[in-house]
């Protein structure tokens, strides 16, 4: 179907016309013979819903061997839920309420699975969120259940560890830790569900080392932040923390996109949470542009950094129907902000002569109009065109878009008293 | 440009030939390399793998390469009572494979098939199926019971239902306002709320849009400056900015583009020369890059890629739903 499901596609391995020898060949049968023999056993016990710790081995040795196989996860999962995870009693379990919805049926649609982990309108009973429940001993009721989950959850998260390092962009393996994360909400002690949670954030962070880019990683960063924060484990909002993050992120190195773009994200929280006044707010923006500009000044031609002096460009000109940085900003501030940026980016010129300038400058020049509600000014139209005609010449690839433009903001007229040069250039 | 002057601005090196013999023939190959280790590994796409086969013959105008009956056979071999279809006998329902099935069937004409020998219920248990999938409160869809959330499942819930006629079993408002939840200021989409924009994800997420007809929810602009800034020096395109370019992104960006009408804003000529030459001329297939192992994933969005590019010898493909034209003229009467 089409999606973006890359498992089993060859990703960056060098095509090889060498044929296999007669010895390779036969090894190959036998590695065959061997995998699909532990295939059938799995698959035999599976149908015959045998849930023995025998079985739940097979599964992870085939796993192994291949982790992209979901049914063997989904077996792995029934395995757990059927046998060796203790059974819900009621009243021992921290959130019985939400409990019932998933572990045992299998035919559970999504919008419960995903209800019982994420509703916040299902208090955990029955201490309050905030309080926790650390001061449990092990002498209650349903502790020794909650030992020996925890104990079985600790495992399958410690199992995952090295199969995620070598496929880390393996969709099945992401989802299954998933699942095991809400099965310790659901069945420890907030306390504990929370510490095994917690340290999950250390997960991401090194997957991110090891790939700054992985959407993978980011998105699991996101999803545990959010399960970190929600009143499910008695959490508070991140936002700072985060906001430090995608900082060390940046300044280990600018072209991460993935950090501006969850910066961008944390922004209005963050202010919001501050209680930050229109003074903060402020300051805040020029911060933000500072630090935008020292990066620009040594790597104009990174999209990434574009993308983010964008989206502080966007908080100023468009900033009806949705949060921005600068609310209370009056109309004189915001002109006087695009224009200095614009100096900002013209300044850049002197030392470079990227494309991604001259887009910057006729965006920014089109922001000013719209935010003055006028048609761009003589001065203004000359130097959009010198700029549209300088994208033409060093960005041919996209002439279709210069081109529109062109057209779109009637910067034609000019064209024909530059000469036949500029003419040529437009086909 | 493309299709007006039939690409003879490409550089002489870049003059190549479209492959269609050896292609066809190593889509016709695939299902006999059973003494590669790789064949069992992968046997969790085969369904998939069977889809983006049987697109690439039929775009590359060879629909009976592969055997219809035999085909039909084996999708419906892989459906489960509860109306979804696992990858293979044996392998769980998920919406990936379900998906797929009901596109091969699209392909081959064969709904009637589904109806009086697939699992009781017919077409109506393969919709009920999906429609479960639904999250009701967000809007989106899950992979399967388990509960993988992501727009690549709300897209394909809405291609496969469309194709059945049944979109009217899902809450089609609600998961546009999920789409709607995941766009970005730079005009692209992500996964879900909050993800970073990704080619991949802005087609599911326009593709959604474009099925339920809300395409006025789009920053067409925004989007279409994004996706043109991912052609790369070379002619390939990337999937996000700053990344390396691979073939599969010429099939999410340009039919993202397309749904958008702004593919005429990268180059279309030294996208089609990158697309070529990552074929293996001799064995048949397409690569993610020059001169790598090709695969059947690549070859099809190769080819699809190369089939909205005009390119000639190809069949014209839609670009919402990745199958021939002919085939959605003939299912939604278009």
């Amino acid at each position: 179907m089409g999606t973006t499901q890359q498992g089993g596609s060859q990703h960056g391995i060098a095509r090889t016309s060498r044929a296999r020898t007669e010895d390779e060949k036969l090894q190959e049968l036998a590695k065959i013979e061997k995998y699909r023999q532990l295939e059938d056993q799995v698959r035999f016990h599976a149908a015959q819903n045998n849930y023995t710790p025998e079985v739940f081995q097979l599964t992870s040795k085939l796993l192994r061997l291949n982790p992209e196989y979901y049914t063997i996860w989904n077996v792995r999962r029934r395995l757990l839920i059927s046998g060796l995870l203790s059974k819900p009693s009621a009243g021992s379990s921290p959130s019985t309420a939400s409990f019932s919805t998933s572990p045992t049926a299998t035919t559970t649609t999504s919008s419960d699975a995903s209800s019982s982990s994420l509703s916040t309108a299902t208090p955990p009973a029955p201490a309050s969120p905030t309080a926790g429940r650390s001061g449990t001993t092990a002498d209650e009721d349903g502790s020794q259940g909650q030992n020996k989950d925890f104990d079985i959850l600790k495992s399958e998260l410690g199992f995952t560890i090295p199969l995620l390092l070598e496929s880390p962009k393996c969709y099945w393996i992401w989802s299954y830790r998933l699942w095991i994360l809400r099965q310790a909400i659901q069945r420890l002690q907030t306390s504990v569900a929370r510490r095994i949670w917690e340290e999950e954030l250390g997960l991401a962070s090194k997957m991110l080392t090891k790939d700054k880019r992985n959407f993978h990683a980011w998105g699991y960063r996101r999803h545990v932040v959010q399960q970190l924060e929600s009143p499910e484990l008695g959490g508070t909002s991140m936002a700072e923390p985060e906001f430090e993050y995608t900082t060390k992120m940046i300044n280990a190195d600018l072209s991460n996109f993935s950090a501006w773009h969850s910066r961008s994200k944390l922004i209005p929280r963050l202010l919001d949470e501050r209680k930050a006044d229109d003074e903060a707010r402020k300051a805040f923006l020029d911060k933000e542009l500072g630090l935008i500009r020292d990066a620009l000044n040594v790597g104009p031609e990174d999209q990434s950094l574009w993308y983010y002096h964008h989206f502080l460009m966007l908080n100023l000109v468009s900033f009806v129907g949705h949060p921005t940085i600068t609310p209370a900003f009056t109309q004189e501030d915001r002109v006087t902000y695009v224009l200095r940026e614009i100096e900002g980016v013209k300044e850049l010129l002197e030392d470079y002569d990227d494309k991604l300038i001259y887009e910057a400058l006729l965006d920014y020049t089109l922001y000013l109009c719209q935010l003055e509600e006028r048609q761009p000014e003589a001065g203004e139209r000359a130097d959009l065109v010198v700029w549209l005609r300088k994208l033409m010449v060093i960005d041919p690839m996209r002439s279709g878009r210069w081109t529109d433009m062109e057209k779109n903001y009637g910067l034609m007229e000019r064209r024909l008293s530059m000469g036949d040069e500029t003419v040529a250039l437009v086909h | 440009m493309a299709g007006e002057d039939g690409f003879k601005k490409l550089p002489s090196e870049l003059q190549l030939q479209l492959a269609t013999t050896a292609h066809v023939k190593y889509i016709q190959s695939l299902d006999a390399r059973k003494d590669d280790y790789d064949y069992w590994l992968t046997e969790h796409l085969r369904l998939n793998g069977l889809y983006w086969g049987l697109t690439s013959l039929h775009l590359l105008g060879h629909p009976q390469a592969l055997p219809r009956a035999e085909t039909i056979d084996f999708v419906l071999s892989c459906q489960h009572d509860s109306g979804g279809f696992g990858a293979a006998p044996g392998h769980d329902a998920h919406m990936l494979s379900t998906v797929s099935a009901v596109q091969i069937l699209a392909l081959v004409d064969a709904f009637d098939e589904l109806e009086t020998r697939g699992k009781k219920g017919g077409k109506a248990q393969v919709g009920k199926y999906i429609a479960a999938l639904q999250n009701r409160q967000t809007g989106t869809f899950a992979g399967d019971e388990w509960g993988e959330e992501d727009t690549r499942f709300l897209y394909g819930a809405f291609n496969a239902l469309s194709l059945l006629g049944l979109l009217d079993l899902v809450d089609v408002d609600k998961a546009v306002d999920h789409v709607v939840a995941c766009a970005n200021f730079d005009g692209g989409y992500g996964v879900s709320p909050g993800a970073e924009s990704h080619a991949g994800q802005i087609m599911t997420c326009v593709a959604t849009l474009a099925i339920a007809g809300r395409k006025d929810l789009i920053d067409a602009d925004r989007l279409g400056r994004w996706l043109s800034e991912r052609q790369i020096a070379g002619g390939g395109l990337n999937g996000r900015p700053e990344k390396r370019e691979d073939v599969c992104y010429s099939w999410w960006v340009l039919s993202s583009l397309a749904m958008v009408g702004k593919t005429h804003w990268i180059d279309k000529d030294q996208l089609a020369g990158f697309i070529l030459s990552c074929q293996d001329p001799e064995k048949g297939g397409i690569s993610d890059r020059p001169g790598d192992m090709v695969d059947v994933w690549h070859t099809v969005f190769g080819l699809a890629g190369l089939s909205l590019l005009e390119f000639p010898g190809l069949q014209p493909v839609d670009e919402v739903y990745c199958l021939p034209k002919s085939t959605i003229e003939r299912v939604l009467g278009k």
